[in-house]
Order: structure tokens, then C-alpha cells, then sequence
């Protein structure tokens, strides 16, 4: 058999017999052995070989080591059977030798167990901490992320309500032209500032009044002023409302009081609130209503 | 229990002895075998009374697990020897040993050289004394380091710096060469 021969070259046999091999590679030798009588009588061989060997080695032991040896182990047996007569003065000392031994031993092994989990708890923890802290840095991370993303959402929501009143106010500019009744009154600068101009649209039924922003050329006002539009209703002043003209607004339309009539508009730079008649060496523009 | 005559039986009436838990299979095996054991236990635990105590305890394991033996699997020796280097290599890596073997450098040396001018070949008897020297160095040591000191075959290659397989080579060489010299 060439198989069972190259196993038992392959030296596994000898590694087997002096008990160095793993418990799985044991199981196959055992199975091989119980397999092929050869290489059963070869394991046999080399156990033989290394027990004369080993007997070749022999250290003696001390005198009287066998009897203290044998009186253990029959000190073991007699529990289980009828105690025998005390057998000499060993007795004692070998109960003692052979039981002494196994206590040091089990508590060893239970020190050893209980240092054993206690690592590995300490080492459970180390790695809970770990983990708490990556979680902990991972959820400020996404705390941050959230506050950045609702920032963001912050500003999408005012450009997006920027952009409706827009819409808004144009849709409105839009649909003006096609209303007869809204009148577009164009007021032009006084000798105060012949640049200045402005635009108001007037709805003569819906009595609304708005001021167009965005046609606006009219110096912008501080802290403590206001522009005031006022309606000429057969020559009296009526006031409009104030407003303010800043680089940056936001609206197209502001809306101003509502009137029923009127023949034309002027605007005056009054302090901030507005004035009950206007000040009329601060009239900067004016315009008339064409009908 | 008179020492005195040597008991001898086969290795069948051993095991049935040893099984049915019967004294004169402690007294036959010490009588056999007490020696080569003993050989074992001290080339580990070189300290001689230690090595006896190993050796008695050695004897109560084989008592205590007698029916874990298969004799399927091996011959008797070959299970108490296993016992008997388990038990010294345990003694050794324990940590009491080691506490107590610190404190006793000397004593330990003049015990080492004490225990190895015990070896009694007994080879004599038997006729095998020109073996143990017949087999090349570099064998001898590597079987020695693995049967009689407790190494694996992979740390008696850590240790000698061989490739495993070569200490594997070693290995089988050595006891090829050891049964030529028995047969």
C-alpha cells in the first residue's frame, strides 16, 4: 500500500506517539491506525522504541517512595470500601502530601479563571469607552450637520418667501395694464432734487395705493426721516403713509393708505413717523393724475 | 506491600487490574516503570523531591483516571508518560515553582547535578548502555529536547533554529535509529 506507506515516512506517527500533535491531527492518526493494521503496528513500534528508551533513562526514586505512593492511593480507595488497618506511621503524612497538593491547585485555577474574566471585563469596558466615544463624536458631528442643514433650510425658506412676494408683486404689475382702472402716476423731481422720481399706482375704484419700488430714484432716508406721500384732493393734502427707500428692500409694492379720489401725489421728507401736513420746502417729487 | 520482589505483568492483566481499580496494578506499574517516569518527571522538574512529588501524583492521576485509558489508542506507557510530563510541565510554568525556585538558585544547581548523576542506566541490565550513546548528537538532542524536557517540536525549532521540518527529519531519524538498535 503505497498511501500507508508514505504516511507513516511522513513522520506524523512518531509526532503522534510523543503527543505532539493537535486533537483533530490525533483523531485522523486514530482513525488511520484503526483503519490499516500496518500503520497500527507501526505506532506500536515506536511507542515500544521510546518506552525502552525511556527505561534506559530511568532515574531510581528515594527508598520507600513506593510505599508512600501506595499508601495514597490507598488512603484514596478507602472511602469506598471497608478501611484497612491503619498502615504505619504514613498514614497521616500521606493523606496530608496527597491532599495538599489539590487545593493550592484548584484555587490556582479559579484565581487564574477570575483574572482571566477580570481582563476581559476590563478589556469589555476599555472597548465600551471606544465605542461610546467614536458614538459620541459621531453624534456631535451630525449635531452639527443638522444645525448646518437648518441654517441652510433657513435661508431657502426666506429666499423662497423673497421670491413669492416677488412673484406676487409682479404678477400684480403684470396684470395692471389690463385693469383700466388702475392709473399709473409718475412723479418727477422738484428744484429740491430734479433727479428724483418715483412711480405710484392708484386704483381709482379699489381705492388702493402702491409705491413701486423698483422705479424709485429718490435719495435714501436716515434714521430720523421718512418719506411721506401725500394725495392733493381739491387742493388739500391727504396723507398716504410713510415709507422708507433703503438699497436693499425687499419688496417690489408697498402698499399706502387708500384714497377715492385725488388729482395728483407729492412726496415730502418728513421726521420719522410722518408729519399731520407736509412740509412743503421738503417736497421732493410730484406728479399729476392724467384721466 | 513488601517492596521487596519485583511484580511484572502484561500489559493486558495490567489494564484490567488498573481498571478494576485493584492495588497491585500501582505496584506493578511503580516497579516497571517508576524509574523511567521518574527519568521524565527530573529532566523537567530537576529538584529531587519535587520530582517525586510529581511522580506520587502522577501515580494518583493514573489511579483517578484509569478508565479514561484506551488501549485502542496507545500503549499504557505511552498515556502515564503523557501524565507524568503534563504534571512536571504544569509544575514548572506554576507560579509557586517559580517563586520558590528563585529563591533557591543553589540549591537547585547542586539538586540539577544531584539528579543527574541518578540516571542509572539501567540500559545495563538490558544490554542497551552503547545505544543512547550510539545515536548522532544532533538527533539525540532534538528527541531529548521534545521527550524528556517538555518542548513542542515547534519551540525545540525556535530554540535549535532548525527549519520545522528538519526537527520533524530529526525526529523520526532518532527513533528509527533508536529501533534498530531494540529489535
Amino acid at each position: 500500500m503505497e498511501e500507508v506507506r508514505a504516511y507513516i515516512e511522513s513522520g506524523i506517527l512518531e509526532l503522534y506517539v510523543l503527543g505532539q500533535l493537535s486533537a483533530e491531527e490525533q483523531r485522523e492518526v486514530e482513525d488511520m491506525a484503526a483503519k490499516y493494521a500496518q500503520i497500527k503496528e507501526e505506532i506500536t513500534a515506536i511507542e515500544i522504541a521510546m518506552e525502552t528508551y525511556a527505561i534506559s533513562n530511568a532515574v531510581l526514586p528515594s527508598e520507600g517512595l513506593d510505599l508512600k505512593i501506595l499508601s495514597a492511593i490507598e488512603s484514596l480507595k478507602a472511602p469506598e470500601e471497608i478501611p484497612s488497618p491503619p498502615s504505619a506511621i504514613t498514614e497521616k503524612t500521606v493523606t496530608k502530601s496527597v491532599q495538599t497538593p489539590l487545593y493550592p491547585k484548584a484555587n490556582d485555577s479559579r484565581i487564574r479563571s477570575l483574572k482571566i474574566a477580570l481582563a476581559a471585563c476590563a478589556a469589555l469596558l476599555l472597548i465600551s469607552l471606544v465605542a461610546l466615544y467614536s458614538a459620541h463624536h459621531e453624534l456631535s458631528k451630525v449635531q452639527n450637520q443638522i444645525l448646518a442643514l437648518n441654517r441652510q433650510n433657513q435661508s431657502f425658506a426666506a429666499t423662497v418667501s423673497y421670491m413669492k412676494q416677488n412673484t406676487a408683486d409682479l404678477q400684480k404689475l403684470a396684470d395692471m395694464p389690463a385693469d383700466p382702472n388702475w392709473k399709473t402716476v409718475k412723479l418727477a423731481g422738484t428744484k429740491m432734487d430734479p433727479a428724483a422720481k418715483m412711480v405710484v399706482y392708484w386704483h381709482t375704484t379699489g381705492k388702493h395705493v402702491m409705491v413701486d419700488n423698483s422705479k424709485m430714484a429718490l435719495p435714501a432716508n436716515d434714521q430720523s426721516h421718512q418719506y411721506q406721500l401725500w394725495a392733493l384732493v381739491n387742493g388739500k393734502p391727504v396723507d398716504l403713509g410713510v415709507f422708507d427707500v433703503k438699497p436693499d428692500t425687499a419688496h417690489i409694492l408697498i402698499n399706502m393708505k387708500e384714497i377715492s379720489g385725488a388729482q395728483a401725489f407729492a412726496v415730502t421728507l418728513e421726521k420719522r413717523g410722518g408729519s399731520v401736513s407736509p412740509t412743503m420746502n421738503q417736497m421732493i417729487v410730484m406728479g399729476g393724475v392724467s384721466i | 506491600m513488601a517492596p521487596s520482589k519485583k511484580i511484572s505483568l502484561s500489559e493486558e492483566d495490567l489494564v484490567l487490574a488498573l481498571k478494576s481499580r485493584e492495588t497491585i496494578a500501582i505496584q506493578a506499574l511503580y516497579d516497571m516503570y517508576s524509574g523511567a517516569l521518574l527519568g521524565v518527571i527530573s529532566r523537567i522538574v530537576p529538584q529531587q523531591e519535587i520530582a517525586e512529588d510529581l511522580l506520587q501524583e502522577t501515580f494518583v492521576k493514573i489511579w483517578n483516571s484509569a478508565e479514561q485509558y484506551d488501549a485502542s489508542k496507545g500503549r499504557l506507557f505511552t498515556w502515564m508518560m503523557n501524565i507524568a510530563r503534563n504534571l512536571a510541565i504544569d509544575k514548572v510554568r506554576s507560579k509557586d515553582f517559580r517563586n520558590t525556585s528563585k529563591n533557591q538558585d543553589i540549591e537547585n544547581n547542586v539538586d540539577f547535578i544531584d539528579a543527574q548523576s541518578r540516571v542509572t542506566f539501567n540500559a545495563d541490565i538490558l544490554g542497551l548502555k552503547d545505544l543512547v550513546t550510539a545515536l548522532k548528537p544532533e538527533f539525540k538532542l532534538v528527541l531529548d529536547m521534545v521527550y524528556f524536557r517538555g518542548y513542542t517540536h515547534v519551540e525545540a525549532a525556535e530554540e535549535l533554529d532548525l527549519p520545522l521540518g528538519t526537527v520533524k527529519t530529526r525526529i523520526r531519524m532518532a527513533i528509527m535509529e533508536l529501533r534498530k538498535n531494540f529489535n
